[in-house]
This record gives structure tokens, sequence and C-alpha cells, in this order.
């Protein structure tokens, strides 16, 4: 809730304004009971000269109503707006510095429901929730002064049913929650039911065994409706019993203040401005309960946003970094790594020293530490301190932006943004000109497809546009590193979609580029790395041969067998 | 990373008609089985109507037959009707019914109606107050009268005594309101309890059918559609139709008769106040046309904006790794801002359509209210019209107005339910899985590939023009690289796909010919990842399958041997497999995964191996139960394991959609050629980084 008020206080101002508005409209409206009195007296006492006035007095109160109304609408709910869009800021700047960790934790559809339901339920408490708590205090207090100022002993009377009003919205408003949530769990439970069937619908297609999944589904299909039912129930009863009851505190209003102007007590005008004044408490009073509910949901949304707003970012530049060094060697040290929350290590005791300019290749099977080896370098995650250097200092205490500004990656799975190719492949420089692009794209081997395309740099990519293959996309990928010329570069299996002989031709077009970088290609495929000025072979973390191309061949251990087995492939 | 679809779960809305008589019909038909309980609800909604109508009623009549005094004091040199009461020096008493209405405007305009009156006939009981307070009564020729200022010097009993007819009245009417509470309340339990009754079992039926429809679409359009987006099909569209049907269809049925209720006691009451009243309503209907078209643009830009921004974030959140391994967060962020600050903007156009229309309603309410007493109390002091009747008008005004500040509501809600069952229906009418004829009553367990090609989409083969045979009891492992064809092998088998060239033999008789499901359950399919279902242990083994027994689920866990580790977990077979802190080690799934298998009694074994390493214990029961189940049954197993290609009888070796070697695992390694090399890599390669 804290949290929740330091937003609203932040913008109090504003809200000030609407609750002002709101203070207005509502006193307004209670003046109209009062003006329908004094013309109802005036009509029992046959008197006909303030009419006209009346209905001027109600003319002015109804335009001006229509504007403070407005106002309200405008501060109030404009207000829980903008605090929505600066939340909904704050979250996407620090979702951007939270590294690539946080995510393999958090998946996307689970931070996607924080940004949606969550931020969703803070609007609702700062807009809907000011608005009815302000909205039931002017009421019900305007509405008792003027009850009280009519008579003392009819608002008494009116009053005998709300302590019942309020025990009903209390204490069925919990039980009405109580069964609320339940029909969401059994909604999400139906939800989790159908993606469960359609995510493993090949295996109940292959035993045949779909009247058995739909039996299951069944049994989750009743739940819901059962508990949909156990909602209805209470709330059937609920909203009627709150009619009821404020239908007899009017009922009682007629009886009482009746007699009372039989007994000539009390006028006619009066009794009706009652009643009136009777009727406008009945929405605060049902809102009660729902206030609280939706305060509550507010407040334990925003304890989910400031629970990701805290996360301090694992990996951050440095508070006094070091300037970067001028040699570009890269150096690993009795690197021994694991992925966070898993024991069991991917890297272990790597030493590698990596001259500036040269092409370095690393191979080895599946799962053998290739990508994470070269994931460490621009910290994607974090190599433990005192094993990982960039020209003889610890990657860890350079500048994070500065490092990663030397460094371009390719990618094994190349991730595109759902815009044009000239955008995507300028994404690390949106300032580069057309001749850059296209060059790229000509180094990338992927120039002549893009030109066959009808709408050719601005087609359009993604779910709206064309689907690219798996190696049309890393071509792409390479083509996006290369504009940008770094230093060094990183190519992870960045070819592993395209076929053999374009490989080749690829990398025969990169070879002048490379040997003015210093180059990291890792790949399954023997013909990516033999021409590597050093080759590194990984098996489950460790690096168990290492050499030249043909130094390895002669020793015949993994690299041997994988050039082979190449050999055989490509026969 | 980026699959055609990732972010199709944030779909853009779309928004058409409100009424589509096409879908509506089809959407009523749900609704058929239910129509007593629409009836019903209908009618209860009816009684409820009439309540409402009655309450303002019960008020009026309290007003005017009891509360106001009947006789009325007017000041005249003669009588004003032929039976004037006089009172003397120029005044009568006059019953305020029987004042003609022009007699009553004359006298108005001159001022001369001054108060009103109680008259007790000299012969009444009551008679008797007038006699002990001689002063405050006057004596006329048909009783003692008295003013209604001077019944407040009397005393309490006295008042009491003198108006008791009045107060019996009011407390039966009292009782009427209270009766007509209690009604109005059981009334209202009635009707929402049908409506919502006969919503959840539309729905029950509509998600029965679509979840049905949507597991027997054919594998390509299951591939192709993100299950995100067809889970929503059969959860949140089908609430939003019921939306429709409990509150949206309902709500303007009975407010079409509430408004013809209230305009026909209006018309009654008073003619000529109801139409001066009805010449607001094409004022208001102009407005809530313009209204509508405005909120629903404003509405609708809204969400496409909400739309774009959370594909934004979404795809952001995919792709962080590139925008931060490119420093792009700035301009990422950038952008962000501007969409969002894009929506806000959306939103409050959208606030301020909403702002303008319901208090532009509430304004014309207030105007009515204005004019209703300018012009309707002179009708009153004209006697054209009672108080009470006045006093009535005021509530039904409001009765009246009320559904049009609804119905913008109840527009969304239809518009909305037609979306979705445009959606629905979009997949409910695409065909099945096509399935042949033939009964398959055994299955002997051959199987033959005839020159079969196959690609997934347009020309990309994925097989070209595979061949092999396979015969019943024979053990066949397939072997090759990556992406070679295994697995859509596996697939086609199973009658997932069919090829576009070539064809699938079983029994000898063509794969498309035959009744799938009845073919498919011969066959086990041991999938490289085990997939669980929610449910407990027994549930996974038997796959729902009725004619399984518990007990002969047991026997197929103790036959693969996981029947002691199941009995291990919290609640034996009855544990919840999906329970949160249920964690099930992938050997152990890989033998849950085996042990369903084996309750299938399959005729034919599948098998994808997984490549995932598990601990040696574990691997040794895996590999013994998979001889268990293998044991006397055809069976083809993409195989990773040296133990299943030694058991094999032969081997296929695939490569780029080829068949290109087949042999005994002797044959083949003698023969060096890509069998050989791939055993080196994974087998020879394995034993010597372990060493």
């Amino acid at each position: 809730m804290r949290h929740i008020l330091q937003e609203l206080w932040k913008r109090r101002w504003r809200l000030l304004l609407g609750v002002i508005a709101l203070f207005i409209v509502d006193g307004l409206q209670l003046i109209v009971p009062l003006i329908v009195r004094s013309a109802v007296n005036d009509l029992v006492g046959g008197k006909a000269a303030s009419l006209t006035l009346y209905a001027l007095y109600l003319t002015v109160i109804a335009v001006l109503v229509f504007v403070f109304r407005f106002g309200w609408r405008y501060f109030i709910f404009g207000t829980s707006r903008l605090i929505e869009q600066e939340v909904r800021n704050r979250l996407y700047a620090h979702l951007l510095r939270l590294p690539q960790g946080y995510y393999i934790q958090h998946p996307t559809g689970e931070l996607m429901a924080h940004a949606t339901n969550d931020l969703e339920a803070i609007r609702f408490a700062c807009g809907q929730g000011v608005l009815m708590i302000s909205d039931a205090i002017f009421i019900v207090s305007f509405s008792l002064a003027a009850m009280l100022g009519i008579s003392t002993r009819l608002t008494l009377y009116a009053f005998i049913p709300l302590p019942f009003l309020a025990l009903v919205v209390l204490k069925f408003g919990r039980v009405v929650h109580r069964r609320f949530q339940r029909v969401q769990e059994a909604f999400s439970q139906l939800t989790e039911r159908v993606r469960e069937g359609l995510s493993g619908v090949r295996v109940v297609r292959a035993f045949a065994r779909e009247e058995g999944m739909e039996r299951a589904f069944h049994e989750t299909n009743l739940m819901n409706v059962q508990a949909n039912m156990a909602l209805v129930r209470v709330q059937g009863i609920f909203e009627p019993t709150v009619g009821f009851l404020a239908g007899l505190g009017t009922g009682l209003i007629l009886w009482f203040g009746g007699r009372g102007v039989l007994a000539g007590e009390l006028a006619l005008g009066d009794l009706v401005a009652f009643t009136s004044y009777l009727g406008m408490m009945v929405w605060p009073m049902m809102a009660l309960g729902q206030v609280v509910n939706v305060l509550q949901r507010g407040a334990a949304s925003m304890v989910r946003i400031q629970k990701i707003l805290a996360t301090e970012p694992e990996i951050q530049s440095p508070p006094n970094p070091k300037p970067l060094p001028a040699s570009k060697t890269i150096e690993f040290r009795k690197l021994t790594f694991s992925y966070p929350g898993v024991a069991k290590p991917v890297l272990r005791g790597v030493n590698l020293h990596v001259e500036e300019g040269i092409t370095l290749g690393v191979v080895g099977l599946t799962g053998s530490g290739k990508s994470t080896l070269v994931r460490l370098i621009p910290r994607i995650y974090d190599p433990p301190a005192g094993t990982l250097f960039l020209g003889g200092v610890d990657v860890r205490e350079l500048s994070l932006a500065e490092l990663r500004r030397l460094i371009g990656v390719v990618p094994q799975d190349v991730f595109l943004f759902s815009t044009t190719l000239r955008e995507n492949i300028a994404y690390g420089r949106p300032e580069a000109t057309e001749e850059e692009i296209w060059q790229a794209a000509e180094l990338a081997g992927i120039a002549e497809e893009i030109r066959s395309f009808p709408e050719g740099l601005e087609t359009v990519v993604g779910e709206r546009g064309l689907t690219l293959s798996g190696g049309q996309r890393q071509r792409i990928g390479i083509a996006r590193a290369l504009l940008l010329d770094p230093p060094i570069l990183i190519l992870d299996d960045a070819l592993s979609s395209v076929d053999a002989q374009v490989e080749e031709e690829i990398l025969r077009n990169l070879r002048e580029v490379l040997r003015r970088k210093t180059a990291i290609v890792v790949a399954h495929r023997i013909s990516a790395v033999r021409d590597a000025d050093w080759i590194v072979v990984l098996s489950e973390g460790r690096i168990v041969e290492e050499g030249d191309h043909h130094r390895l061949v002669r020793h015949g251990g993994l690299y041997a067998r994988l050039a082979e087995l190449q050999a055989v492939l490509t026969r | 990373m980026m699959g055609p679809h990732s972010h199709a779960h944030w779909e853009e809305e779309q928004l058409g008609k409100a009424f589509d008589v096409r879908l509506l019909r089809r959407l009523l038909r749900y609704a058929q089985p239910y129509w007593k309980l629409f009836a019903l609800a209908l009618i209860l909604s009816g009684g409820i109507s009439v309540i409402e109508l009655a309450l303002p009623y019960l008020t009026k009549t309290a007003v005017d037959e009891v509360l106001v005094l009947p006789w009325v004091e007017v000041q005249s040199p003669t009588p004003p009707v032929p039976d004037a009461l006089e009172l003397g020096e120029g005044r009568y008493l006059v019953r305020d019914a029987d004042l003609p209405e022009k007699v009553r405007e004359e006298l108005e305009q001159r001022g001369a109606v001054a108060g009103r009156w109680l008259l007790i006939p000299a012969d009444a009981r009551e008679a008797e107050v007038a006699l002990r307070h001689p002063d405050l009564f006057l004596t006329t020729s048909q009783g003692y009268a008295i003013p209604e200022e001077g019944l407040k010097n009397l005393p309490r009993d006295g008042v009491w005594r003198l108006r008791r007819p009045q107060y019996q009245y009011l407390g039966l009417l009292a009782l009427i309101f209270l009766a007509f509470l209690l009604v109005r309340f059981g009334l209202t339990y009635g009707q929402v309890y049908a409506l919502q009754y006969a919503g959840q079992r539309i729905m029950f039926d509509m998600r029965r059918e679509i979840f049905s429809h949507l597991l027997r679409l054919p594998m390509s359009i299951l591939d192709r559609e993100p299950v995100g987006r067809l889970v929503t099909r059969a959860t949140n569209d089908v609430a939003a139709i019921n939306e429709m049907y409990t509150r949206a269809l309902v709500h303007l049925i009975q407010d079409f008769f509430m408004m013809l209720g209230v305009l026909a006691i209006m018309f009654r009451l008073n003619a000529r106040l109801t139409l001066f009243l009805l010449a607001f309503a094409p004022v208001i209907g102009v407005l809530a046309f313009w209204f509508r078209r405005k909120a629903r643009v404003a509405y609708r830009e809204a969400r496409k904006v909400l739309a774009q921004l959370n594909a934004y974030l979404a795809e952001s959140l995919s792709g962080m790794a590139v925008i931060q391994l490119f420093r792009q967060e700035l301009r990422s962020l950038k952008r962000f801002q501007e969409i969002n600050r894009e929506f806000f903007r959306a939103q409050m156009r959208t606030i301020m359509a909403f702002g303008l229309f319901q208090p532009a309603v509430a304004v014309m309410q207030n105007i009515a209210l204005a004019f209703l007493i300018w012009y309707g109390g002179r009708g009153v002091l004209a006697g054209v019209f009672t108080l009470g009747g006045l006093i009535a008008f005021t509530s039904y005004i409001r009765i009246l107005f009320q559904p049009l500040v609804r119905f913008s509501e109840e527009y969304n809600v239809l518009q909305a339910a037609m979306a979705a069952a445009e959606r629905i229906f979009l997949f409910r009418d695409l065909p099945q899985e096509p399935r042949g004829k033939k009964p398959v009553p055994a299955l002997r367990g051959e199987i033959e590939f005839r020159n079969v090609w196959f690609a997934y989409n347009d020309e990309d083969w994925v097989l070209r023009g595979v061949s092999f045979r396979v015969r019943p009891g024979e053990k066949i492992a397939i072997v090759g690289p990556t992406g070679s064809g295994k697995t859509t092998i596996i697939s086609l088998i199973f009658g997932f796909y069919r090829p576009q060239k070539g064809q699938i033999l079983i029994d000898g008789v063509p794969l498309e010919e035959l009744d799938l499901r009845e073919y498919r359950r011969h066959l086990a399919l041991v999938p490289q990842d085990v997939f669980l279902f929610t449910g407990n242990v027994w549930d996974n083994i038997r796959m729902w399958n009725g004619g399984l027994t518990q007990e002969e689920a047991e026997q197929a866990a103790k036959l693969v041997g996981v029947h002691d580790y199941i009995l291990r977990l919290p609640e034996g077979y009855a544990t919840d497999v999906k329970e949160r802190g249920m964690r099930i080690s992938v050997g152990e799934r890989q033998l849950l995964s085996l042990a369903r298998a084996a309750a299938a009694e399959p005729k034919l074994v599948v098998l994808d191996e997984a490549t995932a390493n598990v601990d040696s214990h574990t691997e040794a029961l895996v590999q013994e139960a998979l001889r268990t189940v293998m044991a006397g049954r055809t069976t083809l197993a993409i195989a990773h394991r040296l133990s299943t290609i030694r058991d094999a009888d032969r081997v296929l070796v695939i490569h780029e959609g080829k068949l290109v070697e087949e042999g005994t695992p002797e044959e083949l390694l003698a023969k060096k050629g890509l069998f050989w090399a791939l055993w080196q890599l994974q087998f020879a390669g394995a034993s010597d980084s372990r060493a």
C-alpha cells in the first residue's frame, strides 16, 4: 500500500483537482433533492411563484455537474493512467538492465503477466479505488448531514437497516472474494488442461487417446462450472440482499415519515427529499466491499512490480572502470563456470590465450561448452573474477558498454526484430549508410537474396512479414555484426543452418575481414575452422585438444574423428 | 529464437460489428438446449420490471391518497364550483378532484388558492375530536373543517384518532411495499441463478466441443498455430460469448420491456407531459449514437496501441540479449516510452469520450427534471396532475434514462462476443485430420515405405525417396546426423502427415485407407521429451484409457521397474505429477513413459531416444526397461544408445532425407561408411573422454 500511496502523492495536485471536482459534483447533486423538496412543499401549499426559479436552478446545476463530472473523470482517471505509464516506463528501463541469467529464470510469459495484469491492478487501485473512496466519503457525509437537517428521528429510523447492510457487505464480501479466487483458480486449471492437451497432442494422438483426454478435460470443465455456480450462489444473494435492505430503508421512511406528515410534524417535500438522500447512499455502501478488494489487489501487484524493480542487475559496470587496454588479447585463466542454479560446471579449468588478430576455431560435441565459452567474453554471463582478461585486464573491471562495443556477436539462434531488414542489419548502427549496409550484406552472402525480395531492404520480417529460413536469419545476423566493424568478432555456430558449400563461400568472403580482427569461430563442422590459426577442441567443458588443423588430424583424437565423419557426410 | 509466431499471444484485437446475424444465429444454437432457462429468466425479469415500476407508483398512491389533504381553500366571491362548501368571507372549500382544470388555472392565476383542509363529517366517530377542540375547527354544512396548520395545534393522540383511516391505509401501503421488496428479492435471485446456470452450461458445451475439435485438427495446422492462440479460443473467447448470453442479450430485452412499461405508466399518468419529456429522447438518441462512434473509435485505437505496446515489450524481452550486446538500451527505451506515451494519449481520448457521454446523459436527466418541475408543477397546481404523480414521474425519468447509459456497455460486450465467435468458428470450420475407413482389428506390424517424399512446406524436401521394409517382429534402429529426417519418418508412421509422393503400407494396406485411430491403438510412442499430464501417476500411465484398470497400470510400472520408485512418492500412485515442488528426474520420466507404452500393449513400439545423460544406475534401469518393452514386438528406434543399436536386427542410416546405408550393425561397421563414422564419434569418442 505504501508504494501506491507514494505514487499518488507524487501526483497529488492533479489528483486534488479531481477530488475537488468530485466534491463539487457530489455537493451539487445533493442540492437537487433540496430543490425538489421546496418545489413539492410549494405545490402542497398551492404556490407557483418560484417554480421557474427552481427549474432554472436545476438547469444550472445540471450544466455545472456536467462540467465538473468531466473534470473529475479527466483528473482522477487521467492520474491513474499517468501512474500506469510511468511505472511501465520504469519497469521497462529496469528490465533493460537485467542480465540474461534473469530472463532464464523469469520467462517472457511471466514478465508479460506482470507488465499487463499487475499494471492494470495498480491503475485500478489508483483510479477506481481513489474514486470510490472519495465518492463514498463525500456522499455519505453530505447525505447524512442533509438527512439530519430534515429530521433526526427519521434519520435514525432510516439507519435501522444500515448495520445489517454493512454486515452483509463485509461478511458476504469476504465469501464472495474467496469464491472468486476459487473461480480464477478453476479457470487457470482449465487453461492449463487445454494447453497441455494441445502441447502434448502428439502423445495423445500417438496413443489414440483423444477420448481419454476429453474425459480428463470434462472433469476440469465441470469443476470450472461448479466453482462458478458456487460464486453465483453467494453473489446472487449478495446483490438482491443489498437491494432489499436499501429498499427496506425507504419502506421504513414511508411508514414513519408518512405518519409524521399525517401528524403535521413533517412537510411532504421533506419526506420526498429524505428518500432521495437515502437512495443516494446505497451505491457507496455497496462499493465498500469492492474498495477493499481493489486496493488489496493493487497493493499486491505493486509489491510484485517493486520486487522486479528492486532486483539489482548481477552484471554491471564497476563503479570505477579501468581504461580500455590497447591490446585486444583475450585470455582465459583456469576458468570454471556453471550457470546459476545448476551445480554441474559447464566449463572446467579452461586455460586459453587468444593473441590479438588471430582466428580461433572452437569445436566439440553438443553440450561441450563451446557457446558458453564465447558468451562469457562480452559478459552475457559473468565469468568468475580473475579468470577472463582482455589485454591483461579482468573484463569485470572494464566498463560494460566499452567492452561490448569492442565485440560483435553472431549467435546460432539469430534473433531478429519484426521490422525491416534494413533496420535489423543496421541495428547496432542506425546511422549506417546505404552503401555500408549493402557491403555488410554482401560479405554475409545475403545481398543477392535481399535483392530478390520485391521490397528489398524494406522487407518486413517476422510475424507480420516474411518468414526467413534459419540460414537466411543467420546471414542477416552476420551482416548485423559486421556492420559494427568490431575489433573482436564472435561467430557462435553462426552458419549451422546453411549448407556446407554456402558456408565455405561465406567464410572465404570473410577471410579478408577476419584477418584484421580477433575472431572466434565456434562450429560443429570442421570445414568452418580448418583455416583457423589455432583450434581448441572442447569435451565436457574441458579443452581436450588444441593446435592447428593438420596437427589435430594427425593427433587422431576427437577432432580427427569429427573430420572423418565430415568427410563421409560430404562424400 | 524468433519463431514465426513468437508474439502472437499479444495479437491485435479485431473488433467488428456488434450484430452479425449469421454469427448470432450460430451462437444461438448453443443456447437452444437451455431455452427454458432463458424463458424463465425472461419471465422473472418481467416480474422484476413490474415491481420496479410499481414501487414509485406505491409512493405516488401514498402521497395522493394519504399524505395530501383532499380539500382546497379557494378565495372567491362566488362558489367556484356548484358543490363548493362555504367557509364564509368569500372562502370556499373544494374537493381537489372536483376542481375542473380550467377553473383551477384561472384561480391559480388570481392567486386565489390558499391552503389545504381536512373535513370530518359530523356523524363520523372522529368528530368527537373536533368537539373536544372547538377552537381549532370550523363548523360547515358538511361537518368540521380544520386547516393544515391547525393540525399542528392538536395533541398527538388527537391527530392520530382524527386520521386513523389514513394511518391504516399508510400501514397497508408500507406492508405492500415490503412484500414487493421480498418478491423482488426472490425473483432477482431466481433470474440471476437461471441465467448464470444457462451461461455456464453453454460455456461447458462450447468448450467441450472446441477442445475435442482442436485435438483432432490435422497436425500441420497444429504445428502452424501457436498453442497460446488455440488455448485462448477455448478459454477466454468462450468467456466473452458467455458475457453476451448472461448480460448483454438479457439486459437489452429487459431494458426494452422496462422502457415500454415506464412509457405506458407515464402516458396513463399524464400523456401530455410524457410527450414533452419524450422530446428529449431523440436528443439522447443522437447523443448516444454519436458517442458510440466516438467512443468506439477511441477505444479501438487504444486497444491497438496497447497491442503494439505489449508486442514491443514481448519482443524486447525475447531479444534482450541482442539489445544489450548491441548497446541499444537507450534507443529501445526511447521507442518504448514513445509507444507508451501514445497509449497514454489514446487512453485519455477514451476517457474524454466516455467522460463526455455519461455526464451528458446525466445532464439530460437533470434538465428533464427541471422541465418536469417547471411544467409539471404548474400542472399540479392546475389540477391536471396530482402531486404524487409528479413525484412518481421523477423516479420514472430515471428508469427511462438508465437503459440509454447501459446500452453503451452492452454494445461493447456484444462486439467483443461477436469478434470472439468469429475467431472460434474460424477454427471450428477447419476440417479434422482425415482418416480412412478400413477397420484395424489386429496388426501384424509390417511397415513398408515405398519411395516416400515428404516436405512440411512446399518443396522443402525433408525426405527424398525413402524406401524400406520392416518385417513383423523386427527391431530396427534409425541412425543419422541431426536434421537428417529421422523424426519425420516416425511422424509419418503414425500418420501425422501424409507424404506428397510415394506410399506407406501397413500390413500391406496403404496407411491413408486405415482408420487412423484404430490403427494407432496398436502403436506406442516413447518420445524424446516425456510429456506428463496434470493428474496422478495412474492417469499418466493409463493415459486416461478407461479400459485399463489401476492394477494393469501398476503391472506395467512393475514390468519396467519403476514401481518401487512410484511407491516412494509422497502419495504413491495417487501423487499428482504436476504438483508444485514435484521433481521427477529425466530418467524417471523416461521410465514412466516406458510404463505408459507397456500398458498400451502395442504391436508396434516407436522410440525416439533421449540424448540427455542420466546417472548410470538409472541408465541401467532404462536399458532393461527398453528391452522388456521391445521384447516380442516390432520396434523402430531412433537410437542414441549403444545397447539399442547393438540389439537391433537392422540399422537404417538416414542422411539429408535419404536412406544411405542399411544392414546389421556389424555389416555397416565393416563398410566404414557414415554409420562407422558416427559410431566412432559417438561411442568411441565418449569412452575416450570419459576415461
